[in-house]
């Protein structure tokens, strides 16, 4: 059992719903994207393409942050989902500085997304769940997976863009999405051997 | 509604941040409401939501929001004072309120206003179609659309008997996108399995917007010359490579019909009605009489008078725009107008046929859509026109694989059959679209006094359309209706209100507000095949603090004007209510109990509020007659060539010296209205991508000008006006053009999210009606500017 993802290009439509549909699984703070899109344009006017990446932690089968965090508080499940343990986190963001999809953030202050304002009602709830002073991002919702239920950038992707499952099942939809359309991963050359595969635009 | 310890929750409802109206449920756990998701039982989204539907829980706790009545404390008005407001109760902002109303409906009821928004079509439907009629004013409006979207809407209505248009998702195999956005929204996933099974999208415009960038090919445009383009396809389909269906023009259309040489059909002298020409016969004869396939073609002499068939006129009409002229017109190369022009008619497959459920219908899998980007101009009505008639010529038009009208035809649900609507025919054989009884007037208040109307506003109730900011030049606006009494019924304090309110009242979110029927009657559900699904939309939380929901206000208002029982006959007639479920005279009603009338007046005694409240969305399969409806109909639709002529550039291409650049807005699926720009998730995906708060040129045109990537500039227009922002280069940018997204530049200081954010568009645009297009009775939604460094 590998879990693992696949995001066609030709489906994603760049709309950010997985970076907000994160936020409101997780409720993060500001500046927490555990989910994000990326735009870049390539080419020269009038022959020009533009091309939405949408990035995540890729649950690297030999990710560098596992190597270095000191205290043991990243780690990889069984089922390779790679996760950090907050009680563990020293907050000393080696495990940033070696990813090299920057995908983790640190939460440094109790920042709220109203400026100078108390939380909201919402935020109250949410931000008890997000202690400052250490390093988060995405766990693929290993709770969700754990009931049994795809992450929610999965299940909302409103073009059905992501698909969720097992990397070693042969017959998995994931399986056969990376074996029919060309899959490619990103930074291959890292030998980082990711989970999350990618089809082209 | 009082909560518990313990409460846990998933409510079905509407979402209300934009028009589109997704099913959606929301979670609330002890009375706080802690996530929003789709919902999976809706056609309407399917369970997935946008990342503005997601991010409606900050809308609703957003500290920033109205919620308690306010009033002026600085006698000034204008743009960026101080309103210095005062807190007062409800029952003083009521007085206020109805002492001012009962006085302009003594002494004329047209003087008072209301704007309203496309979204949420709770509140500002019942005010349009229910509160004002009973008042007595027809001045009502909604203010948020862009320029032309009235000729694009009156297009979609005689030409697909409906609001609105949209590709056929399942089986388009062509696309041709004229400055439209098909790849977002409610329709995003079936576009999705559109795009994989390799339906090719060909996108026309000037900026490489978020839908330019899924096309497999983005064609940029001079921007406004759309119509140039059109029309030289339209020409060589119709005069060199003779791509059209003669069979759909002959009995779809009005194209067989004889006018005479002053532009009246030829009609015959008995009964009146239209001729054509049979040729076996040799004679005119009337288009119901039986007889021999009516020629489309060609000159004939009726009553010693030489007619032509409406189609030859057509061909006659766009024979002007060759390939070349519009090259010259649109800067797109000429080999590329043809290869376009030849893809799209053989992409037609015109004579092929489909077997759907038995039944053999045409194939026409290639549709050109006709978006705000085109249709965004003064010339909007030749333009909307001659986009829409590429999918006419080919015979595209509400068949399968093209352009269909929106729920143009409803036989209703299984059990009772309502609510029906269905195009006929008129006496002349030509199509009435069948209007569900829900619709109300769209457009915009004419500002200028030189339009001489008997009668001026005194009273103008704005409902969050942010009229100081979504209508062109806020001066003139301001202008206008600064010596109103301006109430304004808002979530915050936002730019007209700060600038014009005397009275603003505290609104309800949609999370907070019980809505019948919250989706637009046309759209309930998507274009094409699939199932219709009506919807309730209702409060997940009862409305915080003080803030009330506007429909019931009006309730109590109207009790107060003594226009009660003319509210409750209107909203007889806006829901087509009988008895015995229809509102009595006589009768009070809360606002619950209306809503129960309207779902059992629709879907019987077993499906109203209750059920509803319970099961959030009523759903059905739609008939292949109602997805597809012009194959099963006799209507024609008109062709209206005597329009093309008028075509000319817009405004905003007329060369003024110094001012070399055309300034253009786009829309941003995840930035539409005020709303999404105060909300912090979303101004956080706005810092996260490269264009949303920029303006973007090409980087050769900067290059001239000095102008770096994010260098502060000034974007100057020939009104004389100017606003501030950064540049952004990019490619994706036609050289002559300077593209802006809408909705930014916010200055209130009830909205500090979007305040200073991304640059105001809206700003550089003249309302003057030297700026009115004839043709179309619309200003340029483009403005002619210079941008440069200080």
């Amino acid at each position: 059992m590998r879990k693992g993802m696949v995001i066609d290009l030709k489906r994603c439509i760049g709309c950010f719903a997985c970076q907000i549909a994160c936020k409101a699984e997780h409720g993060t703070r500001p500046g927490a994207l555990w989910a994000r899109v990326v735009k870049r344009e390539y080419g020269t006017f009038p022959n020009v393409r533009r091309v939405s990446l949408p990035l995540l932690c890729m649950h690297c089968r030999k990710g560098p942050c596992l190597e270095v965090c000191p205290t043991g508080a990243t780690r990889k499940r069984p089922d390779g989902i790679v996760t950090i343990d907050a009680d563990k986190c020293v907050g000393c963001r080696y495990c940033m500085m070696v990813c090299p999809y920057g995908s983790r953030h640190f939460q440094d202050d109790e920042r709220t997304y109203f400026p100078g304002l108390s939380p909201n009602p919402y935020e109250s709830r949410a931000y008890a769940e997000h202690p400052t002073g250490v390093v988060e991002k995405c766990d693929f919702c290993m709770e969700r997976v754990d009931r049994g239920l795809d992450p929610a950038c999965v299940v909302n992707c409103p073009t059905r863009a992501r698909t969720f499952g097992d990397l070693h099942d042969r017959e998995s939809a994931v399986s056969r999405l990376i074996d029919e359309r060309g899959a490619f991963r990103l930074r291959e050359e890292l030998e980082t051997c990711p989970s999350v595969f990618y089809l082209p635009p | 509604m009082a909560f518990v310890s313990g409460d846990d929750v998933w409510i079905p409802s509407v979402c209300g941040m934009c028009p589109d109206g997704c099913g959606i449920v929301v979670h609330r756990v002890d009375g706080v409401v802690t996530k929003i998701e789709g919902n999976p039982n809706s056609p309407l989204g399917r369970g997935r939501l946008c990342a503005r539907g997601l991010a409606g829980i900050q809308l609703l706790y957003d500290p920033h929001r109205l919620n308690q009545p306010l009033k002026r404390g600085n006698p000034e008005k204008g743009i960026a004072v101080d309103p210095r407001w005062q807190p007062i109760g409800w029952d003083e902002a009521l007085e206020a309120f109805v002492e001012r109303l009962k006085r302009v409906r003594a002494e004329d009821p047209r003087k008072l206003l209301f704007c309203g928004t496309t979204d949420s079509s709770g509140p500002p439907a019942f005010a349009l179609s229910v509160f004002m009629p009973a008042f007595g004013s027809p001045n009502a409006f909604v203010c948020d659309e862009r320029p032309g979207a009235d000729a694009e809407r009156m297009l979609a209505r005689t030409l697909h008997a409906s609001d609105g248009t949209s590709p056929d998702a399942d089986l388009c195999e062509y696309l041709l996108l004229f400055g439209a956005d098909c790849t977002s929204g409610a329709r995003a996933e079936k576009m999705a399995d559109a795009r994989v099974r390799g339906m090719r999208i060909v996108a026309v415009e000037p900026f490489l917007s978020p839908a330019a960038e899924k096309a497999d090919e983005w064609l940029p445009i001079r921007p406004g010359s759309e119509g140039a383009l059109a029309c030289a396809l339209l020409n060589l389909l119709l005069n060199e490579y003779h791509l059209f269906d003669a069979e759909y023009i002959r009995h779809h259309t009005d194209g067989p019909y004889l006018v005479r040489p002053n532009g009246a059909y030829a009609r015959d002298s008995a009964g009146g009605k239209p001729l054509v020409w049979d040729e076996a016969a040799g004679r005119a004869r009337r288009f119901d009489e039986e007889g021999a396939d009516a020629v489309i073609e060609g000159t004939y002499a009726v009553e010693e008078e030489e007619c032509r068939p409406v189609f030859a006129l057509l061909r006659e009409a766009v024979r002007r725009w060759t390939p070349e002229a519009a090259a010259e017109a649109t800067t797109i190369p000429v080999e590329t107008i043809r290869r376009l022009a030849r893809e799209f008619g053989e992409a037609a497959r015109i004579g092929s046929t489909v077997t759907i459920d038995g039944r053999e219908l045409p194939l026409r899998p290639a549709a050109a859509v006709c978006g705000p980007g085109a249709y965004g101009h003064d010339n909007a009505r030749p333009t909307a026109l001659a986009i829409a008639l590429l999918n006419q010529v080919v015979g595209s038009s509400d068949v399968p694989g093209g352009l269909l009208g929106s729920g143009s035809v409803s036989f209703g649900h299984p059990e009772t059959g309502l609510p029906h609507w269905a195009p006929g025919a008129d006496g002349d054989g030509l199509m009435q679209a069948g209007l569900p009884p829900e619709n109300y007037a769209a457009g915009r208040p004419a500002f200028d006094e030189r339009f001489d109307f008997d009668c001026r506003p005194e009273v103008l109730i704005d409902h969050g359309s942010n009229l100081v900011m979504s209508a062109a030049g806020p001066e003139r606006c301001l202008e206008a209706f600064k010596g109103c009494f301006v109430i304004s019924v808002s979530l915050y304090s936002d730019e007209t209100a700060e600038a014009l309110a005397d009275i603003v009242l505290p609104n309800a979110c949609y999370l907070e507000r019980l809505d019948p029927l919250p989706n637009p009657a046309q759209q309930q559900s998507a274009a094409g095949r699939g199932d219709w699904a009506y919807q309730l939309r209702q409060p997940a939380v009862p409305p915080l603090l003080q803030r009330r929901h506007f429909a019931e206000v009006l309730l109590e208002v109207g009790e107060r004007l003594g226009i009660a029982d003319a509210m409750n006959a209107r909203t007889n007639v806006l829901h087509g209510l009988r008895p015995p479920h229809a509102l009595s005279p006589g009768e009070r009603y809360s606002w619950e109990e209306m809503v129960d009338c309207i779902y059992q007046g629709w879907f019987g005694p077993e499906h109203g509020l209750a059920w509803f409240r319970q099961n959030g969305v009523l759903t059905w399969p739609k008939r292949l007659e109602e997805a597809y409806w012009k194959p099963f109909g006799q209507a024609r639709v008109l062709l209206n060539y005597e329009w093309l002529p008028d075509w000319q550039p817009c405004r905003a291409q007329q060369a003024q010296i110094g001012f070399d650049l055309q300034a253009i807005s786009y829309a941003v699926p995840w930035r539409t209205a005020s709303e999404a720009c105060e909300n912090p998730w979303l101004d956080e995906v706005c810092q996260s991508e490269p264009y949303s708060y920029f303006l973007c040129l090409n980087p050769r045109t900067a290059a001239a000008k000095g102008i770096a990537d994010g260098d502060a500039v000034w974007v100057e227009s020939t009104s004389g006006r100017r606003v501030p922002g950064r540049a952004r280069l990019s490619e994706g940018v036609h050289p002559e053009v300077v593209a802006i997204a809408g909705n930014g530049g916010h200055w209130a200081r009830g909205m500090p999210v979007a305040r200073g954010r991304g640059v105001f568009f809206n700003a550089l645009l003249g309302a003057d009606s030297e700026q009115t297009g004839p043709a179309s009775l619309t200003i340029d939604g483009d403005a002619r500017v210079r941008v440069y460094k200080e």
